[in-house]
């Protein structure tokens, strides 16, 4: 059996642990090819116009599945304990329906780790019954997928590649002996940790857009060849936690979470040079926590860039404004910052620089 | 300690009599307009919901009456409103507005903290049962309020003169917002019901025949079907047109729903909802997104003629229920028209869709074709 896996939004997060789960079970897992224009032309024929990007990508990369028995379309309820994911994420297998080949069926399973693991293992077995495995099998592909997941969130820590990560992941999957995560190839990508750039910008927003690189139009690359990029994802999860402080109430997203902690984290250290925030258009979490960070990095005097991005994102005003952006950063850095202080501060009443 | 908090339709008559039977000083921001708009606009992030906006345009212009207190409800769904509350307060903050904001649920889930916070504004001359009976009264009211409301839905359609209908509803909201016992709030919905049904009588003798109006189906996010100020007067549009509207949700079904955690029905509840969604959305997504499914799903099986969904650009859980609707129009066969509102949103424009929306559904041919209006055809997309 062949089950095919959307390369997009849950993909970026989640598809160690889903890879894991189907390679225990002997399923083989087919991904579609990274994001390219025909797919987000697909994508935007099938979606509604309000819905987010992501999710039009989402609906683009179902319909690049060829071949397969059975697309695979999890429904992320929640990955931990008091929060969820985005409602989009919630609505999701019934909301992308019109966008699945009538001729293949629709796989799901609901993943809730708000009620613990046994009921995630319990909706799991849900699943197992539909691709005729047994309760016990589902508990063993279940353990071997947190392993996997468990592996790459480790990884993350020590700023590994994550196309490359991916990759790996992905040959592991096509493998027919057994591979433990350990045993994963373990270099470290060269391209980005050993250079050493005089800028440090941090880059905010979601897995599912930062490292979408159609989509941001290769952002992180472009970035990274000016600067050295700290990325949100890379945080571990304790750091997270530690930052979250000054809110009276927690935020109940963990995607918003992470961002919130992790960009707090950013905002205070002395050494970022500068924040770039990427968003998209719509997002309704971004709109908040933008909002939450953007207070804070006002603060602190930092500079700060807001990207939102859409289908008609144009790359030469892209491009423009991040040469505008890193200049700025550039110059204040050389310059220490030498600014008047007299009179009020420009950017009081703005809400993105 | 003077207390305010947001508009949301007729809300402020059931939270001013809340407050008031508890002795608590009490603003009501002046009613939602083009200025609360503005001023909300300014401060609210770009890419926010209309509700926070306007809700931030209630407190300021709250507090040129003296409001130092915002009261707010919340909730840890994934819609945004759960975050109101603490959004509000940091926005407020950095422009420079000293409020304090209580939100209104336990936090972390404590119900000691909820009674923590309930104690701090009712202070302590009230008495738990006081609250809870001053719950309960303005519990009555709000389901009296929709009572009226339903009543004055049916009227527009068959009065004649469209001018006196709203004049009655105004009248009917003024009645109940000035009662103060149980009796008073019956006798007030009793001579709206009574002063309904002369004119209509009125009406008939002049009429030759009986008149059975369209029915539309209202659906979508609270906030937008229960302020008339944002949703541009939709029901009282549709009632000129000679459509009697219905909704999916009231006021008081929400308040039993979502604040008394599900004890208290209202006048309609909310709750058998999700089970007509389950063919089409079987998860809940947060805010009334299943619900504005399982209502469009009841309203077709009640065979109304159209239903309209609204909500503000960018509402996460409705455009979820928006992606799911058009199947729910393919297997009823009934036309489905999504409005999308937010501070751009024009008088004109909606009204001319409104129309255009009536005339297709009054077209008698309708029912052999399975031609829909064109927002569905755009939803569905390429078939």
């Amino acid at each position: 059996m062949k089950i095919g896996f959307p390369r997009a939004l849950f993909y970026f997060d989640y598809f160690p642990f889903w890879a894991g789960f189907f390679y225990h079970l002997g399923i083989e897992v087919e991904t579609s090819p990274p994001t390219h224009r025909q797919i987000m032309e697909d994508g935007l024929k099938k979606t509604s116009d309000e819905t987010c990007l992501p999710l039009k990508l989402l609906a683009g990369h179902i319909q690049a599945l060829k071949d397969v028995d059975a697309i695979f379309l999890p429904r992320m309820v929640s990955m931990e304990e008091n929060t969820y994911n985005c409602p989009k994420f919630l609505g999701i297998p019934e909301s992308l329906l019109s966008a699945v080949p009538p001729e293949i069926p629709v796989l799901s399973a609901v993943i809730n780790w708000r009620k613990g693991q046994r009921q995630v293992l319990k909706d799991l077995r849900v699943l197992g019954m539909q691709l005729g495995k047994s309760g016990a099998e589902i508990h063993r592909a279940f353990l071997e997928g947190h392993e996997w997941q468990q592996h790459y969130q480790d990884s993350r820590g020590r700023k590994w590649d994550f196309e490359e990560k991916m990759r790996e992941i992905e040959y592991v999957t096509r493998q027919t002996q057994k591979i433990k995560p350990e045993n994963f190839s373990m270099q470290v990508s060269e391209n980005h940790q050993n250079c050493q750039k005089d800028l440090k910008i941090t880059l905010i927003g979601h897995s599912y857009l930062v490292q979408e690189c159609y989509a941001n139009l290769n952002l992180l690359q472009r970035l990274r060849e000016h600067a050295e990029v700290n990325l949100i994802q890379h945080v571990e999860r304790e750091d997270v936690e530690a930052h979250l402080s000054g809110l009276r109430k927690k935020l109940f997203w963990s995607h918003a979470k992470q961002i919130y902690g992790a960009g707090n984290k950013f905002v205070e250290d002395p050494t970022i040079d500068g924040i770039i925030y990427l968003t998209c258009f719509g997002c309704g979490t971004d709109s908040m926590v933008q909002e939450l960070l953007a207070q804070k990095v006002r603060k602190h005097h930092k500079p700060y860039m807001v990207i939102t991005l859409d289908e008609h994102t144009g790359e030469a005003g892209l491009v423009t404004r991040l040469e505008a952006f890193l200049d700025m950063v550039e110059r204040r850095k050389v310059r220490e910052g030498y600014v008047s202080a007299y009179g009020e501060c420009l950017d009081s009443h703005s809400n993105t620089l | 300690m003077k207390v305010t908090f947001p508009h949301m339709g007729n809300a402020w008559i059931v939270i001013q009599t809340l407050f008031e039977s508890l002795n608590i000083e009490v603003v009501v921001p002046p009613q939602n307009s083009k200025q609360t708009l503005t001023l909300g606009s300014k401060l609210a992030p770009e890419a926010a919901c209309l509700p926070l906006k306007l809700n931030l345009g209630n407190y300021i212009e709250a507090v040129r009456e003296g409001a130092d207190t915002i009261v707010i409800t919340g909730g840890i769904g994934p819609c945004r409103f759960g975050y109101y509350g603490e959004i509000e307060r940091q926005i407020l903050r950095e422009a420079g507005y000293h409020f304090d904001v209580v939100t209104l649920e336990p936090p972390d889930g404590s119900l000691r903290g909820l009674a923590q916070r309930i104690r701090y504004l009712a202070g302590k001359k009230n008495s738990w049962a006081s609250i809870l009976k001053a719950l309960r009264f303005a519990y009555l009211k709000c389901v009296a309020l929709d009572q009226v409301e339903d009543m004055i839905h049916a009227a527009r359609p068959r009065l004649s003169d469209s001018h006196e209908t709203e004049r009655l509803y105004e009248e009917g909201k003024n009645r109940l917002a000035q009662a103060m016992t149980v009796k008073g709030i019956r006798d007030s919905v009793c001579s709206i019901r009574q002063s309904l049904r002369d004119h209509q009588m009125a009406g008939i003798k002049n009429a030759d025949k009986f008149h059975k109006p369209l029915r539309i189906g209202i659906i979508g996010e609270i906030y937008t079907i229960l302020d008339p100020f944002t949703s541009v007067g939709i029901e009282a549009e549709l009632g000129r047109l000679g459509v009697e509207v219905d909704r999916s949700i009231y006021l008081s079904g929400w308040v039993g729903n979502h604040i008394f955690q599900g004890l208290a029905p209202g006048y309609r509840s909310i709750r058998s909802y999700p089970s007509h969604a389950k063919p089409f959305l079987s998860h809940f997504v947060g805010g009334h997104g299943q619900e504005t499914v399982g209502a469009a799903v009841k309203f077709a099986r009640e065979g109304f003629d159209g239903i309209i969904q609204i909500f503000p650009l960018s509402c996460m859980p409705e455009i979820v229920a928006a992606s799911v609707l058009p199947r729910v129009q393919e297997t009823y066969q009934v036309p489905i028209m999504t409005l999308i509102v937010d501070e751009h949103t024009g008088h004109a424009g909606i009204q001319t869709r409104l129309e255009a929306f009536v005339d297709l559904l009054e077209r008698p041919s309708l029912k052999g074709i399975s031609e829909t209006s064109r927002e569905g055809v755009s939803l569905v997309g390429e078939r």
